[in-house]
């Protein structure tokens, strides 16, 4: 049978302690929220419960875990995801290990990153997946790291990255910006030649290009779902055909947000405090129109001049982002956190399979503040009532759709 | 138009006299101002007022991937020899008074007379330059606020409401905004911001007559920076505030701003044609 859809349980690891007027009296949740909210009393445990939640999602069933690099936030405490990733490699045996990703340009050193993902990937036997980010948003001002040059920096680093774990060393590296005289890391990674790499993107034509012909799995960043997620896949899978190399749904993933409950209005009503609180605290200053947008925009001049004509031409400042949402039916429209019972549930996931054809599923289960119980009440109730029939569904609808996948797998066989 | 080294430049001019190149700034001629503004016609009654796009501002084509400011700096040599000029006024408003400043340091016999406007470059302990990435990030969407409040003597300066609306305005407006900012980006976002921590030490080797004027409201790049330049430089004078305006005084105080930079011209003409006569 065709591989079906891959799942994973991601966690962004906000901060749940703000206060409940945090909306009315804070403009942002990221890069100047100030620090003297956190709670280090009431914090106590907390990396421990999320630790906890990934590893029981592995436990349950989950394909994977995954991981982000977030600074100076509450939306994620994970400035350096590569820390969980190494709490998880001993607490877990079976899923991926996914961290999408560490933002390169960040980094003092590439090789750095090199030497800590074949670290990860020892330590978890072969389970990492690799992914690297620009961080080309609020993370320009967290780390000072300049724009415009940024993606230059960054697909350098990535080069760097790939040669060190696939070529013997030592080689010297004569990059414009991490120039080495002495490439050679100890550890070598333990999948060869190298662990996959996921690299994200909204819909550059410039990135993905570069996703493609590197022979990277795209992730599509974006927090909507509908017509634009398959032209993101149509327009990837136009690429890799001029490339002359052929899509398949392992090559591309996406990230949506999930809560399963016994009925709809039962998943209503307990996910509700966690939603709100995610869209409205942990979106604010990402994904909110109220306050300061850092995501994209002319403070950020990393996308070269031409694309960032056709962002004015295409884009709509006064429209609604996720975070705007004030009720479930615009939340709906988002496509993009899907709150009901276990047939809801997969029949909109399933819908959007459907219509990008992608392998990999990033869902969040963890929003805002939720409770631990009911994360891992929904976490289980989807392994149960939804996984099994997005998997037989997805490997049904991809052995239709691609079939030359299904008779390289017969020949692996 | 003009090409140097196969790179387009958009230049434009206007007056008739003593060469004197003016080198733009953010909210300004080419920042966001598709042609000359009040400030720069009246500096053309007395001087012929030469105003290159800095690399991937307006038409000008970008120096590539990676570069900072001393490939701006060997930019402007290779303009200043297309151009013919020898020896030459240099004005710079903000950025612009930054690369100015640089020139000056490096190659003082051939900068006549300097003038600085709300100049960044320097490193001012305590009194850093503002955020001009994080504020031209609109709020609600749209709301420009707190950039004309960093940029001008308050946010509803007329000539802030002019060119940095609450809207989303002009294509071409917006173009050159982000260009600019681009530009910013790659010359002067990393620290040091939007300064050489190493040019005011070097401030010594531009003795040529200097006029450094000021928003009295600068809140982009404080007033101190005017005083360390004032410091610096062997010959400036004095620090000239011009009242009512903040960082952006050439759009908000056209007149006065203008009328400083005349006035000196015209008290160090002398001096000027002696410089040039060796």
């Amino acid at each position: 049978m065709t591989k079906p859809v891959q799942l994973y349980c991601w966690h962004f690891m906000s901060y749940p302690y703000l206060p409940a007027d945090f909306d009315q009296r804070y403009e942002t949740g990221w890069v100047t929220v100030p620090n003297r909210l956190w709670d280090a009393e009431r914090s106590r445990g907390l990396y421990r419960e999320y630790i906890d939640q990934l590893a029981y999602a592995d436990e349950i069933g989950f394909d994977g875990m995954v991981l982000n690099e977030h600074h100076q936030n509450i939306y994620g405490l994970m400035p350096s995801p590569n820390l969980i990733a190494a709490a998880l490699s001993q607490k877990t045996k079976r899923g991926k290990i996914v961290i999408l990703g560490n933002l390169l340009p960040l980094h003092l050193n590439p090789l750095r990153m090199a030497e800590e993902y074949a670290m990860l990937d020892n330590m978890s036997d072969g389970r990492l997946i690799a992914g690297f980010a620009p961080g080309s948003g609020p993370e320009t001002f967290n780390y000072d790291v300049p724009s415009a040059p940024s993606r230059e920096q960054f697909w350098e680093a990535v080069d760097l990255i790939h040669r060190a774990w696939t070529e013997d060393g030592p080689f010297a590296w004569e990059g414009r910006h991490y120039p080495l005289r002495y490439v050679n890391p100890w550890p070598r990674p333990t999948q060869q030649p190298h662990p996959p790499v996921w690299i994200p993107s909204s819909r550059s034509t410039e990135t993905l290009v570069n996703i493609a012909k590197r022979g990277y799995c795209y992730f599509l960043s974006s927090r909507s779902h509908g017509s634009e997620t398959a032209k993101s896949q149509a327009q990837f899978a136009k690429i890799l055909e001029d490339q002359g190399s052929r899509f398949d749904p392992f090559r591309m993933g996406i990230l949506m947000s999930a809560h399963v409950g016994e009925t709809d209005a039962q998943a209503q009503d307990e996910a509700k405090e966690g939603v709100w609180y995610f869209l409205k605290n942990c979106l604010k200053g990402h994904l909110r129109r109220e306050g300061r947008m850092l995501t994209a925009g002319p403070g950020i001049p990393y996308i070269p001049p031409s694309e960032f004509r056709s962002y004015l031409k295409f884009s709509d400042p006064s429209a609604p982002m996720l975070g705007d949402a004030e009720d479930w039916s615009d939340l709906q429209r988002a496509q993009s956190i899907i709150v009901g019972g276990p047939d809801t549930v997969y029949r909109r996931i399933s819908d959007i399979i459907e219509h990008a054809k992608c392998g990999h599923l990033l869902i969040q289960f963890h929003m805002g503040n939720m409770p631990d119980a009911l994360v891992r009440r929904s976490m289980s109730l989807f392994v149960q009532e939804v996984a099994p029939r997005l998997r037989e569904h997805s490997a049904k609808l991809f052995g239709a759709h691609f079939p030359e996948m299904e008779r390289s797998a017969e020949m692996a066989q | 138009m003009l090409e140097v080294r196969g790179r387009k430049v958009t230049l434009i001019e206007q007056g008739r006299g003593e060469p004197l190149v003016y080198l733009h700034g953010f909210a300004d001629v080419h920042g966001v101002a598709g042609e000359f503004q009040p400030f720069h016609l009246r500096l053309g009654t007395a001087a012929r007022v030469i105003a290159p796009a800095h690399p991937g501002c307006a038409q000008s084509d970008e120096l590539g991937y990676g570069y900072g400011i001393d490939d701006v700096i060997f930019h402007y040599l290779e303009v200043f020899d297309a151009l013919g000029l020898e020896s030459f006024d240099l004005v710079g408003h903000c950025v612009g008074g930054w690369i100015a400043a640089e020139l000056a340091v490096r190659y003082p016999e051939r900068v006549r007379r300097l003038g600085l406007i709300g100049a960044c470059g320097l490193f001012v302990p305590g009194a850093p330059i503002g955020d001009v990435f994080m504020h031209s990030q609109p709020e609600r969407g749209v709301q420009l606020t707190s950039l004309r409040r960093l940029l001008f003597a308050h946010e509803s300066a007329p000539a802030g409401l002019r060119f940095f609306a609450s809207a989303r305005g002009d294509i071409e407006e917006e173009m050159r905004r982000y260009q600019m900012l681009r530009f910013g980006s790659f010359i002067g976002f990393k620290p040091p911001y939007f300064y050489n921590r190493v040019l005011r030490g070097r401030l010594y080797r531009a003795a040529m007559p200097a006029a450094v004027i000021w928003g009295a409201m600068d809140r982009m790049v404080p007033c101190a920076h005017g005083d360390a330049y004032v410091a610096g430089l062997p010959g400036a004078e004095d620090l000239t505030l011009i009242a009512g305006a903040g960082h952006a005084a050439p759009l908000e105080q056209p007149d006065a701003t203008a009328d400083a930079l005349l006035h000196f011209l015209s008290a160090t003409s002398d001096i000027g044609k002696r410089v040039s006569n060796g």
